[in-house]
């Protein structure tokens, strides 16, 4: 998996869950979740439950507790994949 | 301090399926995932102990000045209206407000702050330093702003 598809998948996890598309249709690595997107904190956890069922992944509670950002999100991914 | 945090039902049952698998997992401990499930009305529960959790949050977040996504590093120690909540070392107040279709916590450090708090309207609210403020004749009284779908709720704690 490349960085632009990890990103591109990240993106469809986000999607459903963004209150602010303004904000979705510019995201970048510095976007984040509730300032920007305006993602409903109970809803960061089923980015966190997507994101283990796409990457694969299990992401634990001192990783969730960081995944505020893109870029953080992409950082945890990277880390837990390169651990499988 | 004050938090304060507002749930309408009806967005939260179309905003989340507490029922996926591990959903209750990452949000609660095993004290309070026995409270949701031995509950008449889960659901319900769910966003009962969620909207301790958030207002208690909102305390926490606002004296380490750190934003963190960590849920079950709160816990609610009991069931009832008038709640205790604890996180690392310290132990947090709230009373929770009921109807059929919105439930509202406000958390503060003790039962006795918790008969200071006063509602507000928005634009009574300043945020001068990030943080919300109600003021009142020149004087500042720490606030706390949720909203959720049809509901808005200020509070701040008076002297």
């Amino acid at each position: 998996m490349t960085q632009t598809e990890i990103i591109d998948t990240l993106k469809s996890i986000v999607k459903p869950y963004v209150q602010n598309q303004q904000a979705f249709e510019t995201l970048d690595e510095k976007t984040d979740f509730v300032k920007d997107l305006q993602i409903n904190s109970a809803n960061l956890v089923d980015i966190a439950l997507d994101t283990e069922d796409a990457f694969g992944i299990e992401i634990d509670n001192e990783s969730m507790q960081r995944m505020l950002t893109v870029e953080a999100a992409l950082s945890i991914i990277e880390e837990k994949r390169a651990q499988k | 301090m004050i938090g304060n945090d507002v749930i309408d039902l009806d967005l939260a049952s179309r905003q989340s399926n507490w029922k996926r698998p591990r959903f209750l997992d990452k949000l609660f401990t095993g004290f309070e995932k026995e409270l949701i499930l031995s509950s008449a009305d889960p659901e319900k529960k769910v966003w009962d102990l969620w909207s301790r959790k958030e207002a208690a949050y909102k305390i926490v977040n606002r004296e380490t000045g750190e934003r963190l996504f960590n849920p079950t590093a709160f816990e609610c120690l009991d069931d009832g209206a008038n709640g205790k909540i604890k996180y690392q070392s310290q132990i947090l107040s709230t009373k929770t407000f009921y109807n059929t279709s919105r439930i509202h916590t406000v958390c503060s450090e003790g039962e006795k702050l918790l008969e200071k708090i006063g509602y507000c309207s928005r634009i009574q609210i300043s945020k001068p330093d990030g943080f919300p403020v109600f003021v009142q004749n020149e004087d500042t009284f720490p606030a706390s702003v949720s909203h959720h779908g049809r509901f808005i709720s200020c509070v701040y704690l008076n002297r």
